[in-house]
């Protein structure tokens, strides 16, 4: 092949999912229905095949994703993690004390749980059989999470011996709501720094074949977004309390009957919570156009051109649709949310995608990734 | 013939090529002149709705195909492997799939409506009363830190009162761990907490209310009927299965899943709290039965909680006593509808007109 005339040469490659709402339902349906007959055992499973049909389904250039994860494996990962959260759940209903120290040594693993998350994830997935890596760099990875736990935790020592000290002293207790709300701004104003980093951190160690994933954002691009967001936010929750005060406000004057207050809850939830489905697609969508957009492979370059708008309108026709289906349409929406990301993400190739080489592969525990799902943390890539 | 594209393992180059396969269970392509593969050395994946199957070579290589079909016609001629598939059958029998959907919401609701509730009652009893113990110390400081200042009732009426809660233990079983505290309660106004290590907490507000001892002897049963059956320790077991009961089904769906699993957790753990509630509840009323206490002391002093709880009460305390003040209100909350509202149903107590039906109507019986 002529490598010159291959570089030069740029074509857009889009993805392409081609599941189905009725087709997972089958598959889902029968997941939950083993995983409650097996009493959970059968999940491990269940998540690998729900994987599989996601990967499977989702094409470049067609040819497919796979998902390669041994469920054995997310199963023995499954029961620790079972029971470390379990220790945690009744340490923390036991004492205080022994509920914070079982917390600080969860927090002090926090990264390494999400290295091996990583490296679990990306070294199960497939395309083209060759495999995606993650170079298991725990030291950066407690470097990225150190400086914000320092600030953070020297910051509630710092409240805690302020409060000692003026509990006794109602002075001091004025100043207290005004800590709050710096440290509040303090983790405002860090956030979008230390996202930026253990994004950065996860991009540049990951890995297709021998290939080295690049990231070309800066720090710049990610206050940007958060400054949007937080304007956003205030703008939008201003409005929402300048709008109900005025009801209250209204009703109290005694214009308003017994059946108005009774629907006052009712009618706040209706503005509250679509704005805060927006204000979550928004920041949804920045996020991962940022990520991609700055995603590159070689002379590969990712775009995507998600909507806020239309992320939106999904978001609450899934979230209407699963509460109304009690639950049923739950797969539907996972797909047609699948089949909107995809339709609008696609790889600018530089020559063509057959030019990666792979690696040798070790074996991996996937009790870091089981962990990080069972603490609810972000782990998606 | 399968047609579909051939990977080497070595690098992502993709190759275009039809698989052909022998009865004798030889595997070859028609483009390459790689040696024949006998079927028994191949890895090929199981199938999962029309995503693409991969059949994985000894040397690493791997082809794949979108033709499900034909690959399941091959695995059918040369696998005497009756298991394959299995899973795919059932995701794909149309009457199946039904059959699942009612055993997932049949044994989902059998689960969380009785299982849960079942095997948290069984832990808690097997689990030592230290376990409740541990539970326990410690959440009094701190509610005295945040909410409670000291009792104002004078020391007299708190040995009354002292009195009256060991005579009703002298019957019960295991009473000797229990004990009484006083609080004024403030922001919490009139209310009474059986914490999980036998302490029982009443407020000043709620004693203010009561005519009769009797009347606050209801209430200390009921209080009694949270710790006879291990509540808080109950509720903290079903609060985690339940968690985990949701964390595992809809798991792997993340997309705003929170905002749509957190109402019916909201409400099934309500639903649990409210019948611990009625479990107290019971307890109180066998109790006062089997003692010949009028049960309708609780129903009394239940209607004037819910009453203590109006402005107009709060109101009326700053000139007048809190007894002729609850009379007031009492009646007053009699003549306000009681329209049925929505949010009971996230409310960790039963109605308390449900309550006092209870205790009015079983009594004239």
């Amino acid at each position: 092949m002529d490598h010159l005339s291959a570089k030069s040469a740029i074509n857009n490659k889009p993805f392409e999912f081609t599941g189905k709402g009725g087709e997972f339902f089958a598959i889902w349906i029968v997941n939950v229905a083993l995983t409650i007959l097996t009493l959970g055992i059968y999940s491990a499973w269940a998540k690998v095949r729900t994987h599989q049909y996601f990967y499977g389904n989702t094409l470049l250039d067609g040819v497919s994703f796979r998902y390669t994860a041994n469920p054995v494996q997310i199963l023995k990962g499954r029961l620790i993690a079972f029971a470390v959260f379990m220790a945690y759940y009744v340490s923390s209903t036991m004492s205080p004390v022994i509920a914070g120290g079982a917390l600080i040594i969860l927090m002090l693993l926090v990264p390494a749980f999400l290295v091996m998350s990583m490296s679990f994830r990306l070294r199960n997935s497939e395309y083209r059989n060759v495999r995606f890596n993650f170079d298991k760099s725990f030291k950066t990875a407690y470097k990225v999470f150190a400086i914000p736990v320092i600030v953070v935790g020297a910051y509630i020592f710092i409240l805690g011996l302020l409060e000692h000290g003026m509990a006794t002293n109602p002075e001091g207790q004025a100043f207290f709501p005004i800590a709050i709300l710096v440290l509040v701004l303090a983790m405002a104003l860090m956030f979008p720094w230390w996202e930026y980093m253990i994004t950065h951190f996860k991009v540049v160690h990951a890995k297709y074949g021998s290939s080295d994933f690049t990231f070309s954002a800066s720090t710049k691009n990610y206050y940007g977004l958060y400054l949007k967001m937080y304007g956003l936010m205030i703008l939008v929750f201003g409005l929402i309390g300048l709008s109900v005060a005025l009801l209250i406000s209204l009703m109290n004057s005694g214009s308003g009957s017994e059946g108005m207050k009774a629907i006052m809850p009712l009618f706040i939830a209706l503005l509250v919570f679509p704005a805060y489905l927006w204000i979550f697609a928004y920041l949804q969508v920045k996020r991962t156009n940022l990520l991609y957009n700055n995603l590159h492979l070689n002379d590969n370059k990712v775009k995507s051109e998600l909507k806020t708008g239309y992320m939106f309108y999904l978001y609450i026709t899934n979230t209407l649709a699963i509460m109304l289906s009690l639950g049923l349409l739950m797969p539907w929406a996972k797909v047609r949310t699948a089949r909107y990301r995809a339709s609008v993400t696609s790889v600018d190739v530089a020559g063509d995608l057959g030019q990666f080489t792979a690696m040798q592969a070790e074996k991996q525990s996937a009790l870091g990734e089981e962990m990080g799902e069972m603490f609810d943390m972000d782990l998606g890539f | 013939m399968i047609k579909g594209c051939y990977f080497n393992g070595e690098t992502s180059e993709k190759k275009d090529v039809s698989l052909y396969y022998t009865d004798e269970g030889h595997i070859a392509f028609v483009e390459t002149n790689m040696d024949y593969v006998h079927y028994s050395e191949l890895k090929i994946s199981s199938r999962i709705g029309n995503t693409p199957r991969y059949i994985n070579f000894p040397d690493g290589s791997q082809f794949e195909t979108d033709d499900n079909d034909a690959v399941d016609k091959m695995v059918k001629a040369l696998s005497n492997d009756s298991f394959q598939g299995l899973v795919h059958k059932l995701e794909n029998a149309k009457a199946f799939v039904f059959f699942t959907i009612a055993t997932v919401v049949i044994f989902g609701w059998l689960f969380i409506q009785y299982g849960i509730p079942f095997f948290s009652k069984e832990i808690a009893n097997i689990l030592p009363e230290e376990a409740s113990q541990y539970m326990g110390n410690g959440v009094l400081e701190i509610m005295d830190k945040s909410w409670f200042n000291k009792s104002e009732l004078s020391l007299q009426r708190q040995n009354e009162l002292r009195k009256l809660f060991n005579q009703l233990l002298n019957n019960i079983e295991g009473g000797e761990n229990y004990s009484i505290e006083f609080r004024l309660g403030g922001k919490i106004q009139a209310n009474a907490f059986a914490l999980p290590n036998g302490v029982i907490v009443f407020t000043d507000e709620l004693i203010n209310l009561a005519e009769d001892d009797l009347e606050v002897a209801a209430i200390m049963l009921h209080e009694i009927g949270h710790l006879k059956n291990h509540h808080s320790l109950r509720s903290t077991i079903q609060q985690f299965s339940l968690a985990m009961f949701v964390m595992l089904v809809s798991g792997d769906v993340s997309t705003s899943s929170s905002v749509i699993t957190a109402i019916p957790v909201m409400l099934v753990e309500s639903g649990f709290s409210q019948g611990m509630e009625t479990e107290a509840d019971d307890y109180s009323f066998e109790y006062m039965k089997s003692n010949n206490i009028n049960p309708n002391n609780f129903a009394i002093m239940m209607a004037k909680l819910e009453a203590s709880f109006l402005p107009e009460y709060h109101e009326c305390l700053e000139n007048k006593k809190a007894l002729s003040c609850i009379k007031e209100a009492v009646a007053l909350n009699k003549t306000k509808k009681n329209h049925a509202n929505v949010m009971n149903y996230f409310s960790t107590h039963p109605s308390s007109q449900d309550r006092m039906e209870r205790f009015k109507s079983t009594q004239e019986k």
